[in-house]
């Protein structure tokens, strides 16, 4: 099919606004997910911009920019990859395997947003030295200029070009890479998983992973019936350290 | 101390908006969210120094480095307010310690809950009922993020409040939450390794009249054998020097070419 302006305009603004929601309010607009559903909406095939989303959503699990690290911008990739998905009626796989090298790409954008907003630091300084109250307040609001423009602009000259990209990208993808992308879609949530249990303390707790592992890969149990088990297994360690904190004064603590 | 100088509710409303609105619009690599940080308290620095010394001393104070989690910069912006409107600028001292001490160990525990934990218990909910084409998942993570706007009013006056007492009374509750949410957290991670990544060997032997498959071989020695593989790969691989999550990824997508090729996963 082809897109047309409104549909540009949209999803456009959308990317814009996406960033600013995630670093501010986070209602979810900035998520991966979020951002394919909404693209499948404008596009006419919300089947499709989920499964994007979802599939993208699943990567980057609880993957978050900790300390100001970039990470690869899937929302933006969740975006585009639906449009083409559609645009070239190829599906799936073929709009994944767009998404995720342009969420790779774009977090070279995301570094250069981050540093243009150093030069508003600098002018904020100045107004301060003038006691310039307003001054500032403007210098942080244009701040979002950068982060919005970083997501805006791909996406708008994507869209625009985006047809005749599109097929010359058909042409030069060969199986190989498609069908490897393929494969990649499916074994790239082990990172996330891996850098989850990095940042957890999972060695501490590792009988609850094989808990969790049990409950969903023999007893088939749904992803909200672990949640709610982990919810039951924290109460209970919860009140066992509280009343072994009456009792043997706090002695059962594990590391740290 | 005159009374026009104290913050009303409103006030405090008000800076609880801009934060969670424009908390990191100005984020640099320089200073971080020292520049929102600045803008935020403007409201209530102009309330509280008239002298346009002690103004200008305090705008430049507010600049200054600041990064934290968004969700609990909240607390210490209440303790921040109760401390200058009590003693003014000449706490500097107090100020800035108090927001250096806590954005470090405030970061760590609101990342690894709001980040970490509610991203991985409600995106992959969220995700599961997407891929089976139901958007109800994607509500209830609406409505989480609902919730935390509500736990974030509630900081700023709990901060506010507690001034600079906050530090000592807030850090054993806080202990025990990120415990119970640590195993909640890993054991939604249990439970994904199985069902979010997806690895089969297209691999069939064939002897004569008997063909076996060979991923069916693999589920009897235990289900998702490759997947539990692969995480405790790149688990190992993480740990290694020099290696990011972005190089990383470049690593999978290679590996997955190869396999992919050479018939290994399909």
């Amino acid at each position: 099919m082809e897109i047309s302006a409104w549909q540009i305009i949209v999803l456009t603004l959308y990317a814009f606004f996406s960033i600013l929601d995630m670093l501010g309010p986070d209602i979810g607009l900035g998520r991966p997910i979020q951002a394919g559903f909404v693209a499948g909406l404008v596009l006419g095939d919300v089947k499709l911009g989920l499964l994007v989303g979802a599939t993208l959503q699943l990567m980057i699990l609880g993957v978050g920019t900790y300390g100001g690290a970039s990470i690869p911008d899937f929302t933006t990739g969740a975006i585009l990859g639906t449009a083409f998905g559609v645009i070239s009626g190829k599906g799936l796989e073929f709009a994944l395997g767009l998404a995720v090298p342009i969420g790779l790409f774009l977090v070279q954008l995301d570094v250069l947003a981050r540093f243009s907003n150093t030069y508003f630091q600098h002018r904020a300084d100045k107004y301060a030295e003038e006691g310039n109250t307003r001054g500032i307040e403007i210098m942080n609001l244009l701040g979002a200029l950068p982060w919005g423009l970083s997501r805006a602009i791909p996406v708008f000259l994507a869209l625009i070009f985006g047809s005749t990209i599109v097929q010359n990208l058909l042409k030069v993808f060969p199986d190989w890479l498609m069908g490897g992308l393929k494969v990649a879609g499916g074994i790239l949530p082990a990172l996330g998983v891996a850098i989850l249990l990095r940042y957890l303390p999972s060695k501490t707790y590792i009988p609850y992973l094989l808990i969790g592992f049990i409950l969903a890969a023999y007893l088939k149990v749904s992803m909200v019936g672990v949640a709610l088990a982990g919810f039951a297994l924290a109460l209970i360690n919860f009140q066992y350290k509280s009343a072994g904190a009456t009792i043997a004064g706090g002695g059962v603590s594990g590391d740290e | 101390m005159s009374e026009t100088k104290k913050l009303t509710k409103k006030d405090l409303w008000r800076i609880n908006w801009r934060w969670l609105i424009a908390g990191q619009y100005g984020w640099n690599y320089e200073r971080m969210q020292g520049l929102p940080y600045c803008y935020v308290l403007t409201p209530a620095l102009k309330k509280f120094y008239t002298e346009k010394e002690e103004l200008i001393k305090a705008l430049k104070l507010h600049l200054q480095f600041f990064n934290t989690e968004p969700d609990m910069a909240h607390l210490i912006i209440g303790a921040d307010l109760a401390i200058e409107e009590e003693k003014g600028i000449e706490a500097e001292d107090a100020i800035t310690g108090i927001k250096t001490g806590l954005m470090g160990p405030f970061a760590g525990v609101g990342d690894t809950i709001y980040g970490v934990i509610a991203g991985t218990v409600f995106g992959s909910i969220a995700a599961y009922m997407a891929l089976n084409g139901n958007t109800l998942g994607i509500w209830i993570w609406t409505l989480w993020m609902i919730f935390r706007w509500v736990i974030r009013w509630w900081f700023i006056n709990l901060g506010y409040q507690q001034g600079a007492k906050m530090v000592t009374s807030f850090g054993g509750a806080i202990q025990k939450i990120t415990e119970g949410a640590a195993i909640l957290g890993l054991t939604v991670i249990g439970a994904l390794i199985p069902t979010v990544i997806r690895a089969d060997v297209p691999y069939v032997f064939k002897s004569g009249e008997v063909t076996m498959k060979l991923q069916d071989i693999l589920n009897q020695i235990m289900p998702a054998l490759i997947p539990v593989g692969l995480v405790a790969f790149v688990y190992w691989l993480l740990g290694r020097k020099g290696m990011n999550s972005t190089k990383a990824i470049f690593l999978l997508i290679l590996l997955a070419i190869i396999c992919y090729n050479f018939k290994i996963l399909g």
